[in-house]
């Protein structure tokens, strides 16, 4: 940590990689091209669930252009997946999705890839379909995966049939705590299944050389990750496997599985040729890794003075036709579900459960928004109920320093409290209702900074910039630039001598990948593990050649100075890479294990939330009481982030963050009926435009955290998640409606004021 | 997508065209609803006949009468001084039609002519008592906008015939017009319902001489709401009057329930914006006035 | 099906081209031409990321066939910066922190450039339907605004 007062981090710097971006000379996946490429497009099933009664493709093999049109048939017969294996490449016997692939064409142009795929032919006899949870969950209802007993899972999960894992925490006796209460309170929410909405579609470029080695260019945002995947479906070793990511147009979680990589490597195999594979709109509003759709059932005992005795919930992700994340989902979902809240006794579940939709994977803050939508509505209608100030509970049941969090964690840094109070008095809390049909609300919540290891590698180069080589990937948070300045920092160095190279499956260390808020936190210490390792060798260096002690060395200024003397760092590094090799370093980071105790859970993959940050959200906004829209006067939201290591981008993370639960909380859902979707394309699939979005205030609150660098914490995912309460409790507040269900659309709105005779 | 292409320089040549190709051709103006519907498969022409060097349909008459050529564009409309004053809802309803970039180039043709039932131009033409002209191969035809519209996706127009303008009368003295639309978000959107209203009203300013509402996205085409329209002429014009117009025009509308809204929902939204837009040219009448 | 002539000119370039007819002018920037600055995504002019300016309107490009473009003038990202300087909206996007992705960010840009040729003094809300049609999914547009807004203030005290 720094003992002077910061040079680089903590400061609004430029982002490193700004100037490509605006000259529109930065390549992303979706702009990656190689001479002779072939187009590469996915054939998907139009049944939810039906068995493959035919599959030819004769007629589209003989179209003129076509190359190569691949099934099952022609690819090995794997099954992989993340904590359960249950995917295949190509639908195999059966479909189980509308839009799962069942084959893939590579031509020379779009329009013969197109024609190809028109002239599959297909025969389906449908199956009975498993449309919702309700259906999925029925006694007697038809299995998803027949085979669901057979599948690789780790052991932890607990499966049975259409349910594909349940994760549990229980905490003393939720009985007698409801026994102590003075008043329960049960309520059922839904949320609805919505998509990272990234501007730059998923794509992907393969090609293989004549050693039997392919390169996969693909905006994936764990490209280790998919790196490993592929060899597991192609049945390769991972190190014959290169995955580079050389742009990346948002990924949110969506990006993080493999999605069409393997296509275009299986193509590439086939034809001998580069192959492009690039999702429509279509594709991924159908098939791609959505946010899971919910069900919460929540059980809460209070006294009559507004202390929380006893919490029961359960929640339900309707996680599609393959369990995708759904598992670790359900899991991290209880965690959310109790809340940054001291509650003595809690039994909470959470289960991921097949359908015959899309599968569902992670999205930024995956069981976030859902399980938080619950419980912070709860809250207020407590608060109401008790005749408390909605503020007031909670800063009567919030955790504190020191607290244990629901699995028996220690929580340090816990800067809620603030967070709290400062959002509050930004929307002047003090007159919650300024107007009839006004009204403010208030949600609060927590959230991890996910584990994992970073490793880099740090060189200086003769002429003094320095070079940080890491695996991560850019996804567009600035997370990197947040890294290199903590480098810069460290070294003694401006950001602008700092050049980066990132994410290469062959050339650069592993890095446990750009999801869980992780990246800046992780890969920031793994340059300052890699800084500690090169004072080493520089000092050393710089000792001999000043004639003074090693010990009385330091950097500043890009120059070693000891004793009086100084010698610069582009110095020390010619002469190194003239005698010793050069100034290179690595370092390494991956955080410490949680404490927790492990008798709280089962079946949970996510038991604790590392280095966690808290936060809350304010909202004021006014209803047309006739048409049911909403126009919001004023969104603020406090975020404990430990540490702001560049307060510009940590806004825009916020300011994002916050445009995505809106979305969610007002207008976004993927529609389906019948086991398809109704609005597959972005005339229907209603993202906030410029003029949906209110501006949103940010207060970064600052309790560092103990691991992260110079105390930060993760902070891209936590503005997602309290959207949909904190509009919910204003909306409540505006015209004394309660809805519970996701999005609170202006008909949902207007409709319900309706009938309740207003 | 595979077509010929055809470029026109004269609209003489561009009606020899449509009429050798009838319906295995399509015009193509701005293309903002054309080329979307190609390559979504919906429409497969062997045959587009760009338009975009046929001079002389992209004018704009307005003294007294106006004249829209087919070929303005929403951005043209939404510019024009004289469009500013009175005749405002022409340029409230262009100026939410998709993005800039979709305005800069989608005409007015274009759009009677793709004749979506949730078009937002549409509705106040027809609050206008517009009227369309044709040119084919036998010659020219005007037809009443509301003759005109048929169905979702369909008109009058034949398949060798070009719409080459619409055309209305100028306003009456004390009258205004207004537009309103419902979405759910606040651009680019398609109407989730729009109405369009145009009223004169008598030289007190209390009581309506005459009066047109069009409801857009609550039924097969633009809708005229002829009923309220009859029962608001020639009564004053208070908060009940605008209410029973509101309801006659809600019992006139064949919503459907859609991803977009339901039935209910979009009856509520007439129900709502039909008083809203009548007051509004109440107001601006007043205003005028003063 | 033949094969259209066409002479486009693109960020003052003239370019020959022969392509089939039903080509879009994205199609052929980004593929014939190698000008990726230009993006794809939802192909149907919801989205923006294709905005381009034609004769100095912004369009959408992904429906616009390369036909419709002969004879016009076409500016894309590429060509906005003079001489290696970044264009003041370009320096101002950066110095703003409106910059996450980018992926948006050409389209948004010119867009932007586009409505403060025609419109010097706007709004914060004018600014914003502006760039109605440009969907940004990481920023929530505040600081893409901000620039602008930024952008336009210096023009008008002659910066």
């Amino acid at each position: 940590m720094a003992t002077s007062e910061p040079r680089v981090v903590g400061k609004s710097l430029p982002r490193m990689d700004g100037a490509g971006k605006v000259t529109g000379t930065a390549v992303y996946a979706a702009d990656f091209a190689l001479p002779g490429m072939l187009v590469g497009k996915v054939f998907r099933s139009t049944e939810p669930h039906a068995r493959i009664v035919r599959l030819d493709t004769a007629r589209a093999r003989a179209l003129p252009g076509v190359r190569a049109v691949m099934t099952a048939a022609d690819v090995p017969d794997v099954r992989y997946g993340g904590a359960l294996k249950d995917e295949t490449v190509f639908a195999r016997g059966k479909v189980r999705y509308v839009g799962q692939p069942v084959a893939a064409v590579a031509a020379t142009t779009r329009e013969a890839a197109e024609a190809a795929l028109a002239a599959i032919e297909v025969v389906y006899a449908p199956l009975p379909a498993v449309l919702d949870l309700d259906a999925a969950l029925a006694p007697g209802a038809p299995l998803i995966h027949e085979e669901w007993a057979s599948y690789t899972a780790i052991p932890i999960l607990h499966r049975d049939g259409n349910v594909c894992n349940r994760a549990r925490i229980v905490v003393g006796d939720v009985e007698r705590g409801f026994e102590e209460a003075d008043r329960i309170f049960e309520h059922r929410f839904r949320t609805g299944m919505v998509h990272q909405g990234y501007t730059e579609p998923r794509a992907a470029v393969a090609a293989w050389d004549s050693s039997g080695q392919v390169t996969v260019w693909s905006n994936t945002q764990l490209p280790f990750e998919v790196q490993n995947t592929l060899a597991e479906i192609l049945q390769m070793a991972p190190s014959k496997i290169r995955v580079v990511v050389p742009g990346i147009g948002g990924g949110f979680g969506g990006k993080l599985r493999v999605g069409v990589e393997h296509f275009a490597a299986f193509l590439a195999k086939a034809t001998g040729r580069p192959v492009k594979v690039i999702t429509t709109s279509e594709e991924e509003l159908t098939a791609a890794y959505p946010r899971q759709g919910t069900v919460v059932e929540l059980k809460t005992g209070v006294t009559k003075d507004g202390r929380i005795t006893a919490k029961a919930g359960r929640i339900w992700f309707d996680t599609g036709a393959f369990a995708g994340s759904g598992p670790g989902v359900a899991s991290v979902a209880t965690l959310v579900l109790a809340g940054p809240y001291k509650i003595p006794n809690l039994h909470l579940e959470g289960f991921a459960v097949y359908t015959n939709k899309t599968n569902c994977g992670s999205f930024r803050a995956p069981s976030g928004p859902q399980a938080n939508f619950a419980v912070e509505s709860q809250i207020d209608i407590i608060a109401d109920a008790l005749g408390l100030d909605p503020l007031e509970l909670r800063l009567k049941n919030i955790v504190r320093e020191g607290d244990e969090g629901p699995t028996g964690q220690v929580l340090n840094a816990v800067g809620l409290e603030e967070c709290l109070r400062k959002a509050a008095a930004a929307i002047a809390w003090n007159d919650r209702r300024p107007a009839r049909w006004r009204g403010k609300g208030l949600a609060c919540g927590w959230w991890t900074t996910t584990g994992g290891s970073s490793g880099v590698y740090v060189k200086i180069n003769p002429d003094g910039t320095v070079a940080l080589n890491t695996g991560a990937a850019e996804i567009g948070t600035a997370a990197l630039t947040g890294a290199a300045q903590v480098l810069a920092e460290e070294l003694g160095v401006d950001l602008a001598d700092i050049n980066v190279v990132s994410a290469d499956t062959f050339s650069t260390p592993f890095d446990f990948g750009a999801q869980g808020s992780r990246t800046a936190f992780a890969v920031g210490n793994a340059c300052r593990a890699a800084v500690d390792d090169l004072k080493r060798r520089v000092f050393a260096l710089a000792a001999a050649q000043l004639g003074v002690e090693p010990e009385a060395c330091r950097l500043a200024d890009k120059h070693v100075l000891a004793d009086g003397k100084r010698i610069s760092l582009a110095d020390l590094a010619r002469l190194s890479q003239q005698t010793g090799g050069g100034l290179i370093a690595q370092g390494t980071f991956i955080a410490p294990p949680t404490a927790y105790d492990s008798k709280r859970v089962d079946g949970h993959v996510y038991p604790a939330f590392h280095s966690p940050s808290f936060h809350a959200h304010a909202v004021d906004l006014s209803i047309d009481p006739e048409t049911g829209d909403v126009t919001i006067h004023k969104y603020v939201v406090a975020q404990d982030v430990g540490f702001a290591m560049n307060p510009t981008y940590i806004e825009g993370q916020i300011e994002g963050g916050v445009a995505q639960g809106l979305g969610q909380a007002l207008s976004e859902e993927i529609v389906y009926e019948n086991g398809r979707v109704l609005n597959p394309n972005l005339t229907d699939y209603k993202m906030p435009t410029t003029l949906d979005m209110p501006r949103v205030e940010t207060i970064l609150v600052q309790h560092p955290s103990l691991v992260g660098p110079y105390g930060a914490k993760g902070v891209g995912e936590p503005p997602n998640i309290e959207p949909p309460a904190a509009v919910a409790n204003a909306v409540a507040s505006a015209t004394a409606l309660r809805l519970t269900s996701l999005p609170i659309t202006a008909e949902h709105i207007a409709l319900a004021l309706r009938d309740a005779g207003t | 997508m595979s077509f010929e292409y055809h470029e026109p320089t004269s609209l003489a040549e561009a009606v020899a065209l449509g009429a050798r190709f009838g319906d295995d051709g399509r015009f193509l103006a701005g293309g903002t609803d054309l080329i979307i519907q190609m390559h979504r498969g919906k429409l497969r022409p062997r045959h587009v006949v760009s338009l975009h060097r046929v001079s002389g349909l992209d004018a704009i008459d307005a003294n007294g009468a106006v004249r829209l050529g087919a070929l303005v564009t929403h951005r043209a409309l939404e510019r024009f001084p004289a469009f500013q004053g009175r005749l405002r809802a022409l340029v409230e309803g262009a100026e939410v039609v998709g993005g800039h970039q979709v305005r800069n180039v989608g005409t007015v043709g274009g759009n009677i002519v793709n004749a979506s039932p949730a078009a937002d131009v549409v509705p106040v033409l027809l609050t206008l008592d517009a009227s369309v002209t044709c040119l084919g191969p036998g010659g020219e035809r005007t037809l009443r906008l509301e003759d005109f519209l048929i169905g979702s996706g369909r008109t009058a127009r034949r398949p060798d015939e070009l719409l080459t303008s619409v055309r209305f009368a100028g306003l009456a003295p004390r009258s205004a017009t207004a537009f309103l639309k419902a979405g759910r978000r606040r651009a680019m959107e398609i109407s989730v319902v729009c109405v369009a209203g145009r009223l004169t009203l008598d030289a007190s300013g209390e009581r309506c001489l005459e009066a047109r509402i069009a409801l857009g996205a609550v039924a097969p085409r633009t809708l005229r709401a002829h009923e309220a329209e009859r029962f608001l002429e020639q009564r004053a014009l208070t908060a009940e009057t605008l209410r029973e117009a509101a309801r006659l025009a809600t019992a006139a509308c064949q919503p459907i329930s859609d991803v977009r809204a339901s039935a209910r929902y979009r009856r509520l939204l007439v129900e709502t914006l039909v008083p809203r837009v009548l007051a509004r040219c109440v107001e601006r009448v007043r205003e005028q006035a003063s | 099906m033949s094969k259209l002539a066409l002479t486009l000119t693109i960020n003052g370039e003239r370019h020959e081209i022969l392509t089939e007819p039903h080509r879009t002018l994205l199609d052929v920037l980004r593929t014939d031409l190698g000008l990726t600055g230009t993006k794809e995504n939802c192909l149907e002019a919801e989205c923006g990321v294709c905005t381009v300016l034609l004769d100095g309107a912004a369009v959408n490009a992904c429906i616009l066939l390369a036909a419709q473009c002969q004879g016009r003038s076409v500016l894309t990202i590429e060509g906005l910066a003079r001489d290696g300087e970044l264009h003041p909206l370009q320096r101002a996007f950066i110095d703003h922190g409106a910059v996450q992705c980018g992926y948006c960010i050409p389209g948004m840009i010119l867009s932007a450039q586009a409505y403060l040729d025609e419109h010097p003094s706007p709004t914060e809300d004018d600014v914003r339907a502006a760039l109605a049609g440009n969907l940004c999914r990481c920023t929530g547009y505040q600081k893409i605004a901000e620039a602008v807004l930024a952008v336009a203030r210096d023009r008008a005290a002659g910066r």
